[in-house]
């Protein structure tokens, strides 16, 4: 059956080789292959784009003004250089003169400025307007190959924007003209190594080689167009199916590996599998703070202190689930690794602090109940955001919470209509979240300051407020470290609010002849499929 | 009716059955068009809320998706200039994918009606086959088929698919797993949706064929030294046909919501697979898109059974 297949598409390769007269010389053989995923984009156009599980492919089509190194530092890419100003509030960049849109229009200065400005336009995606953007003031066009940004107020995040999916350069003509911008898809085109061509809703996207392309990011494993001459990433939700259709050689290279099917992929000798850690925010557990049981921090201690984490992620994800200890991800050169190992798993402990918090009464069904109230607290998960089995993972702990301390935690699975209502109404104890932004200081203003968008709980301190504004503002590394360091402690240890319990990671297992994979060092998420070549 | 002016009697009978069903199937898509506008009214979650998603929110993003939906309308109006798009053939535009939710059904379409139409003639054809072949035979091969047919309708169409991809996608190598264009594709998905159908309905068909062939008539044909066989196909066959076409209302429903579990499970592109993604979002044109689109299938399927009644029970044809 491989044999058959791979017979079969070096046919059609070459039948496609001979159809078009300017083929590239292929760097390494014209090649192709197929490539499952378990997320299907809801949008193609980058400026949209919100689901980190769609980043490999956002980068296959469409390149960005700078990039990021294995350490994370930021490198040149369609921008050859950059100056900052001394006040940190204008941005001086030179941008590459040999780059072209893959519909051929020139890539230049005012390129950049129109992809700037649409991202301003009201209505074309008001989130990174106000929040990725709040600083932007204008872009100039002093010469074709020089633009200069003016920010009304330094922002430490805004290279990290420029090297975000959400900052990759979009062709101004699509800008302009695509029937269906929004959604993306052919019509609206970037730089990048590989053109998308086909979409079938539901099915699966296909893209072909750039031939022109010869602008990857400095550092970058190879240079000149891609590897492979064709690639097809098939959307198949379910992970089980997709593991079956890569054993049984119906695709080359899968993402999203449930844990009961590591251990057979990994003795395969066929297969190769890695996994990476994201960036961001570990999954953790945010308690409201706004109302009792959660009001009290006994209660929110007593409630990480009840559950025996290292024993629950063993039994749940077989031992594959990385443990976190601190709100940021241990990824972020921002994570705060004196937090390890220093609360959690105590359950003499839970109980004394939930004796002297009041809650020292039993009902009948042995939970703790104080003025006649059941210590219970909810947890409401929005179905569409439930992956990683965090459904069963919240069913170990209810359990654990249940036997040692004598808590009700209430697990429900609903509709995002009804998890934004709990949320709105303030009837939730506790809400499950993790973030995958690149940069932790990103996700950290979405989710601590009081006026936060997902502030869920609906804790309020100026101070933390302010270490979280000064470190935004700021370009320096070593003072960002030592705020959110401030800020970890706070959450994680002076205040318990939050209950860090794993951090995400991405797999990738394929045919061992699939070489050039790997992961995005930003964001922990499987890279595009520029460097992935088929070795002979 | 006494009242009726004489003009009314000259109306053919054929063409006053034509126009009372096209009245009720117009009552059924607007009664569904409502339901479906309210049910998604009341359903917990505001659309602004969902609009604004899981990113930034603040009083003046709200504000912009607001005027862009036009959210700020009075409830009526709303309705109104929904149901007045709706007849001009305009379903709306998705809140999540961004683009008219006709272009998105379109390309939807094809894939689920190859799907459903493979499933049900998978269900027909093996359900006859079985029923006939076992109907008022020796006790064995019925029992064992009828188990057959109580496990296909028992165990989820989920099961029934992945037991079938393991067996014959991923070991056997047999079919591909996923794929619309490849009628090879085909054949997988429509026996995971097919097989229950044929379940339920070769049970119901076995008991009329059973049931008729006691009947005098079956005697009678009998006795005029018609073989058995001849028997099931002219005479028994037609009559334990009526309570199966009956079902076959109720099969559209399941084929219709099985398209969404085995599209999901199978990796292909379909209605059921732009519904469930649709409703999770609350993406409110969509879902609304698919209720309506599944009351004119259901108008239409029951359009065609009440023309297959009359076809096969000669009774029906004068009333």
């Amino acid at each position: 059956m491989k044999v058959i297949r791979g017979t079969l598409s070096l046919v059609i390769v070459a039948a496609l080789a001979a159809c078009g007269s300017q083929a590239p010389a292929a760097p390494a053989g014209a090649t192709s292959l197929t490539w499952a995923v378990e997320t299907e984009p809801i949008t193609f156009n980058p400026h949209q784009w919100a689901q980190n599980k769609a980043r490999l492919l956002v980068f296959n089509q469409f390149d960005a003004l700078v990039a990021r190194g294995e350490d994370g530092s930021f490198v040149p890419w369609l921008a050859k250089s950059w100056q900052v100003s001394d006040d940190g509030r204008t941005y001086t960049f030179k941008l590459r003169d040999d780059v072209v849109f893959q519909d051929g229009t020139k890539f230049d200065a005012a390129a950049v400025k129109a992809n700037l400005d649409k991202l301003r336009e009201p209505g074309y995606n008001p989130a990174v307007a106000s929040i990725q953007l709040h600083a932007f003031d204008k872009a100039e066009v002093l010469s074709p190959t020089t633009l200069k940004v003016t920010l009304k107020e330094p922002d430490g995040l805004f290279l990290d924007f420029l090297s975000s999916p959400l900052a990759a350069q979009v062709s101004p003509k699509s800008l302009k003209e695509a029937k269906d911008l929004k959604a993306g898809g052919p019509d609206v085109v970037g730089t990048g190594p590989f053109i998308l061509d086909r979409y079938v809703k539901g099915q699966e996207v296909h893209y072909t080689r750039n031939p022109k392309y010869n602008w990857a990011p400095q550092g970058s494993a190879h240079q000149g167009p891609a590897y492979l001459s064709e690639i097809t990433y098939r959307f198949l939700p379910q992970a089980a199916v997709r593991v079956g259709a890569l054993t049984s050689g119906q695709v080359q290279v899968i993402e999203g590996v449930a844990a009961t099917d590591i251990q057979s992929i990994k003795s395969d000798p066929s297969l190769s599998f890695q996994s990476a850690l994201n960036s961001g925010t570990a999954f953790s557990y945010y308690f409201n703070t706004s109302h009792p049981p959660f009001d009290d921090k006994r209660v929110r201690q007593a409630f990480r202190e009840a559950v025996d984490l290292d024993a629950v992620l063993a039994s749940v994800y077989q031992g594959t689930a990385k443990r976190a200890w601190s709100i940021v991800a241990e990824t972020s050169p921002f994570y705060d690794r004196s937090l390890e190992k220093t609360y959690g798993g105590d359950v003499a402990k839970a109980n004394a602090l939930l004796d002297a918090a009041g809650w020292t009464e039993r009902d009948a069904e042995g939970y703790r109940v104080k003025d006649g109230k059941r210590l219970t607290v909810r947890s409401v998960a929005s179905a569409p955001y439930v992956r990683d089995r965090r459904d069963i993972l919240a069913q170990a702990i209810q359990a654990q919470v249940k036997q040692t301390a004598g808590i009700d935690f209430q697990v429900k699975i609903v509709d995002q209509g009804t998890a934004q209502k709990a949320i709105e109404d303030d009837a939730y104890e506790i809400f499950e979240n993790s973030r995958g932004d690149s940069d932790a200081g990103a996700a950290l203003n979405l989710i601590l300051p009081e006026k936060a968008a997902i502030n869920r709980t609906r804790y309020a301190d100026a101070e933390l407020d302010g270490w979280l504004a000064k470190a935004s503002a700021s370009s320096d590394t070593e003072e960002r470290k030592a705020l959110y360091a401030k800020v970890q402690r706070k959450v994680v240890t002076d205040e318990a609010i939050v209950f860090p319990i794993y951090v995400p990671s991405d797999q990738i297992a394929a045919s061992k002849n699939v070489q050039g994979l790997g992961f995005d060092p930003v964001s922990g998420t499987p890279r595009g499929a520029y460097d992935v070549r088929i070795a002979a | 009716m006494t009242a009726a002016p004489p003009r009314a009697r000259r109306v053919p009978g054929w063409l006053a059955v034509a126009v009372r069903r096209v009245v009720s199937a117009v009552a059924v898509l607007w009664a569904a068009a409502t339901t479906a506008y309210v049910a998604l009214l009341l359903a917990p979650g505001d659309t602004v809320d969902i609009l604004v998603g899981d990113g930034a929110d603040t009083p003046e993003i709200r504000a912009r998706i607001v005027a862009e939906w036009g959210l700020d309308r009075p409830e009526v109006v709303r309705y109104l200039s929904y149901l007045g798009r709706l007849l001009q053939g305009d379903l709306g535009r998705s809140y999540q994918l961004q683009r008219d939710v006709g272009e998105i059904l379109a390309g939807q379409v094809g894939p689920t009606v190859r799907l459903t139409l493979a499933a049900a003639a998978v269900g027909v054809v093996l359900a006859l086959v079985l029923a006939v072949a076992t109907a008022g035979r020796s006790v064995w091969p019925r029992r064992v088929v009828s188990a057959a047919e109580l496990v296909a309708v028992s165990v989820p169409q989920f099961v029934i698919g992945i037991v079938l991809l393991f067996v014959f996608s991923f070991s056997l190598g047999w079919f591909p797993v996923s794929g619309a264009a490849d009628p090879q594709a085909l054949v997988l998905p429509a026996l995971a949706l097919g097989l229950p159908v044929a379940g339920v309905l070769g049970q119901v068909l076995r008991e009329g064929l059973e049931r008729a062939l006691e009947q005098p008539f079956a005697v009678t044909a009998r006795s005029r030294g018609l073989g058995e066989r001849a028997v099931v196909a002219r005479h028994a066959l037609r009559h334990a046909l009526l309570p199966a076409v009956t079902l076959a209302g109720w099969f559209t429903g399941v084929l219709l919501g099985g398209a969404v579990i085995t599209e999901t499970l199978f990796g292909r592109p379909g209605l059921g697979r732009v519904t469930m993604q649709a409703v999770t979002g609350k993406d409110m044109p969509v879902v609304m898109a698919v209720v309506i689109l599944s009351a004119a299938v259901y108008v239409t399927i029951s359009a065609l059974l009440d023309l297959a009644y009359r076809l096969i029970d000669p009774r029906l044809r004068s009333a």
